[in-house]
């Protein structure tokens, strides 16, 4: 089998290997496995027989047991024809435009980024953890012209991404500090999400249903009203920053000093959620939230009772027959009235990719904050309400847009400002992407949190992401201090992942692998790219310089290079022997330095 | 102008300290010390979680039904009178200020740690930083230097609320407290195992794993610098470079001299003994360990879990955590005064709320924020006097009336930090450290 593959500076690698799979079965019966059952106590032949699996998925690239949660549809024939000339024609539109703003600015955009930093990137946006080693092997090997657009629309696909977004959405819809809520509700909000975004919902509906959500079994939302204490002025100024991009709340206590809202049109916004109230469902022990006509907002220190009005529309709108207020909203909101949802919408989504917004930060597109690109943030309002909302199919477009091929390495474009989007930008994983990567590549266990034992993975997340807590820092500040460093270098999680007798070490153990591979493993469960040579050798004197006290006997025994691969009559005996502790610790503290690099933190 | 003085003669110094006298002799630590006598502030929250009882400790109703078996005694100052069971304390009067009017709408613990902390309702819009955070930010920018090799903000053996209660808030995680735990909690008891060692305080994740010697230490160390020197060269964006300056600083801390600050064994037995073998007497000598190393804030907490939420056997438990009390704070305020450190200290005792007047069946006391204490001492604080006062009964405030904001206001002005300094939240909002009203009379 040929292979080859652009690593990260753009040069080419390629190499021969000849499949083992007759010698590694032969050898299964031939009690290789009996070197993992002198070392191991427990359990030895699940161990051993796990290994061999993962090693054959980690070498061969067969998604053999690539996590449960991708459960992704064909990779062809994902959109239909005419979606893809809709979304074929934006790309174009978008790729003019930007172009456009590149001449204007005189910046040269930067070259094509790489296939493996692509893998890296598409995955931690969409899915929400760096790809697992199979995956970036298999993507490198991939020789098909079209392969960047199927893992895009495979990605939308998978319950990875919704589970992705439902996460995202909790972090944006809850306050930072939640303060004493029900864990239940937490939970029951995000099952809501992740429903709504698997079933890839118009994000008009979403978010219709989210506004109007109430009553029983409709529970998932309600944390976001009590949560903000069913006060009309806190929902408003939430409702209209998330969803309308505006910031509102300042015209709580005065006129808005650089803007034209006034404290009248906050109030009358507010009147909106006037008539909420919360009821404590006993069955599932989770909170309801429900109407109550009637109740009226007022103004502050005063008994004027305000109308509801949308924000930035002069005239009052007609009454509700029922005076379901919420309702009566959404359906103004989704309007093509409504001159702000949509263009909060594509604005949120561009951010969510490229790091920063067209309007930035992504929910102060107030008047006193201008686009960088006013025409094609009206083109990407446009359509998206042309596409009737459809969030995937905005995403697939953004996605193929040149803009987001382009390389985060800085050459040519160091003078390019961020609001070019001439370079992409690194942006910092958030604590859930780290953890999530570290979980599904290096500790090797499932995600998916209805598994049996995940009462305690959760308990352990939950630790990590409360240590690393980052509030709505943009993506391109690093929002940690010592404290934070300091868990990372010497805390549990990194701890367990690179002393572990579980996971992705022992997994490199497997006897039929060489160096290089192993070296190449760690390289791709934490950084998903291939090593340079330089690198490659650094971490080969890191082993050799922890072998040195081993007996050369020992180390004849256990050290093989990469060429055993083309030696396919070597004697199994040698090919099945175990890495030495000394080398197993030198591994883990490759992987140890990888996991705590910059390189690791970010999505390239 | 000071502060630019100061600065020059600290940079000095440490040049003087990292070429003339050369590593084996340098004096760090006492280059530190010098430093933070001459230039910093600091604030020491003795936090006492649970909620401690007013009347058993310093607003004392002797005479009255609701004053409970503990006796009042004498201190240094004429007129001021406490709890018997803090006699140390007593002599340290005249650095002393009791303010017996504090009054706080919140009798819930979580939702009073972080009123008290925080001065702000949890549950609102904005996440509002703990005192400990703003103060320790403010303390540090008014320095005008580089960080120093400690965080600025330390917490010790933080209680149950530690993570509403010590969170940064909207200032961000680079402001967190570093966390020092209180390791086995078996010797919070001197009076039963006083042949035991003194309890152990650790610090999360300071020390490298064990199973790691110093060889694979460096070795990674070296393979890491590499991996980030390789990757900022080709992405120097501001992310990437934070990145790397926090990890720097933090791998630094993990090997500087200033982390001995954490290592209590430095200190001579008679010292650690005269704080108090618990938890919160070594947390004490920790605190005079870090102010010394230029740390502008620390919390000790007292209570492990909810110590002071006496609901029942009420006098017993006052009176053993108010021995644990007496031995650190007054070995604290001595040994700072003896190193001039105590007029750039102040300290704070506060809890959730204060405890009923009411002794329940029991023989415990409820929560009760409607009036309580705080005290306030060492630097800024105009010492030997009680501020404000309640009625016979201890139901009410009768005078000189106190809530969180102007404690958290009276508290800045001391420090000398100006309470309406603002710091921006989320959305370019500024937001005042405090709001209440500076209460003259507590200031020197």
């Amino acid at each position: 089998m040929r292979w080859k593959s652009v690593d990260r500076r753009g040069g080419l690698r390629d190499g021969t290997v000849k499949t083992p799979i007759a010698p590694i079965i032969g050898g299964i019966g031939k009690g290789l496995c009996c070197q993992f059952v002198c070392r191991q106590r427990r359990d030895p032949l699940r161990r051993g027989v796990s290994i061999i699996l993962w090693a054959l998925a980690i070498v061969f690239a067969e998604s053999i047991l690539t996590s449960s949660l991708l459960t992704g549809s064909p990779l062809t024939g994902s959109l239909s024809a005419s979606e893809i000339a809709s979304v074929d024609q934006a790309v174009t539109r978008i790729n003019a435009l930007l172009a456009r703003g590149w001449e204007r600015d005189g910046v040269t955009p930067a070259r094509v980024s790489g296939d493996s930093e692509f893998c890296r990137r598409i995955w931690l946006d969409l899915a929400g953890v760096a790809p697992p080693v199979a995956e970036v092997r298999s993507f490198l090997l991939d020789a098909r012209p079209h392969k960047r657009e199927e893992l895009i629309d495979r990605l939308l696909r998978s319950s990875m991404h919704a589970r992705h977004m439902a996460g995202r959405w909790n972090d944006i819809l809850l306050p930072d500090d939640l303060g004493p809520q029900s864990r239940a509700n937490v939970i029951e909000l995000n099952r809501w999400l992740r429903t709504q975004f698997s079933d890839n919902i118009p994000y008009d509906h979403l978010v219709g249903r989210f506004l109007t959500a109430g009553g029983d079994g409709n529970s998932g939302p309600a944390i976001f009203y009590t949560a903000h204490s069913l006060a009309p002025e806190k929902i408003a100024s939430a409702t209209s920053r998330i969803f309308l991009g505006l910031q509102l709340q300042c015209a709580q206590c005065h006129d808005h000093p650089f803007d034209r809202w006034t404290q009248d049109e906050f109030w009358s916004y507010a009147a909106f959620f006037g008539q909420l109230e919360s009821r404590q469902d006993r069955r599932s022990r989770t909170t309801l939230v429900i109407d109550r006509p009637g109740r009226e907002v007022h103004f502050p220190d005063s008994d004027r009772v305000m109308q509801p009005r949308y924000p930035g529309i002069k005239q009052r709108p007609d009454k509700d027959p029922a005076d379901n207020r919420r309702r009566q909203l959404t359906i103004w909101l989704a309007s093509r009235d409504n001159p702000y949802f949509a263009r909060a919408a594509v604005n949120r989504a561009w951010g969510h990719l490229f790091a920063r917004g067209i309007v930035d930060p992504v929910d102060a597109m107030d008047a006193d904050n201008p686009a960088s690109h006013p025409e094609l943030l009206a083109y990407l309002a446009d359509y998206f309400v042309d596409i009737r909302f459809d969030l995937r199919l905005l995403y697939a477009t953004l996605a193929r847009t040149n803009a987001y091929q382009l390389t985060s390495i800085a050459s040519n474009t160091k003078n390019a400002p961020a609001y070019t989007f001439a370079t992409m930008r690194p942006k910092t994983l958030t604590p859930q992407q780290y953890y999530d990567s570290l979980v599904q590549n290096v500790l090797r266990q499932s995600l998916d949190s209805d598994n049996s034992d995940s009462a305690m993975r959760n308990v352990q997340r939950e630790q990590f992401l409360s240590r690393m807590r980052a509030g709505s820092g943009s993506p391109d500040q690093y929002p940690h201090g010592i404290v934070q460093a300091l868990g990372l270098l010497n805390g549990p999680e990194i701890g367990m992942a690179t002393t572990g007798q579980n996971g992705l070490l022992v997994a490199i153990e497997a006897p039929f692998l060489s160096d290089r591979d192993r070296i190449e493993t760690l390289f791709l469960a934490t950084l998903s790219r291939l090593p340079t040579q330089q690198e490659f050798d650094q971490c080969l004197q890191m082993i050799d310089a922890t072998m040195k006290d081993d007996s050369s006997a020992d180390r004849n025994a256990t050290e093989r290079k990469s060429s055993d691969w083309q030696s396919s009559d070597r004697d199994l005996s040698n090919r099945g022997a175990a890495v030495s502790n000394q080398k197993a610790a030198a591994l883990g503290d490759i992987l140890w330095a990888l996991l705590n690099t910059a390189e690791c933190a970010v999505s390239p | 102008m000071n502060n630019r003085q100061v600065f020059d003669r600290r940079d000095w110094m440490r040049l003087a300290a990292g070429t003339a006298c050369g590593v084996a002799t340098s004096p760090l630590s006492s280059v530190l010390a010098n430093a933070a006598k001459q230039s910093g502030r600091h604030c020491v929250l003795l936090w006492m979680s649970g909620g401690p009882s007013q009347i058993d400790t310093f607003d004392m109703k002797p005479g009255h039904v609701n004053g409970g078996t503990i006796k009042p005694i004498s201190t240094a100052v004429p007129g001021i009178a406490w709890s018997e069971h803090l006699p140390r304390l007593a002599k340290e009067a005249k650095s002393i200020a009791v303010i017996r009017g504090m009054s706080t709408k919140e009798g819930d613990h979580e939702r009073g740690t972080v009123l008290m902390r925080t001065g702000h309702v949890p549950g609102g819009a904005v996440v509002y930083p703990s005192m400990g955070a703003s103060l320790s930010k403010s303390l540090t920018d008014s320095l005008g230097t580089e960080p120093l090799s400690l965080p600025s903000y330390v917490s010790i053996s933080p209680g149950p609320f530690s993570r509403s209660a010590t969170g940064p808030g909207f200032l961000g995680p680079k402001h967190a407290a570093m966390l020092v735990a209180a390791a086995g909690q078996q010797n919070d008891n001197p009076g039963q195992d006083a042949v035991q060692g003194f309890a152990q305080l650790r610090v999360d994740f300071m020390r490298r794993s064990m199973e790691v010697d110093s060889g694979r230490y460096r070795s990674r160390i070296q393979f890491w610098q590499q991996m980030q020197a390789d990757f900022l060269k080709d992405r120097p964006n501001a992310n990437v470079v934070a990145h790397d300056t926090v990890y720097q600083s933090a791998i630094r801390m993990m090997e500087s001299e200033a982390s001995e600050a954490f290592d209590l064994d430095a200190e001579p037995d008679s010292v650690r003994e005269s704080y108090g073998r618990d938890s919160f007497g070594q947390g004490c000598l920790m605190a005079r360990r870090l102010i010394e190393r230029g740390v502008s804030m620390i919390e000790v907490n007292l209570g492990n879990g909810l110590g002071w939420d006496t609901h029942a056997d009420n006098f017993t438990q006052v009176r053993r955590l108010s021995e644990q009390l007496d031995n650190g704070w007054s070995a604290l305020m001595s040994e700072l005064r003896d190193r001039g450190l105590l007029e750039r200290t102040t300290i704070v005792w506060a809890g959730e709320f204060g405890r009923t007047p009411k002794i329940n069946n029991n023989g415990g006391r409820d929560h009760f924020p409607q009036a309580f204490s705080c005290v306030l001492a060492g630097g800024g604080i105009a010492g030997g006097q009680v501020y404000g006062a309640t009625s016979q009964d201890g139901s009410e405030v009768t005078d000189g009336k106190m809530d969180q904001q102007d404690l958290l206001a009276t508290l800045c002005q001391a420090l000398g930090v100006n309470p309406s300094t603002e710091h921006m939240a989320d959305g370019g909002r500024p937001i005042r450290i405090a709001e209440g009203d500076v209460i003259d009379e507590l200031l020197s």
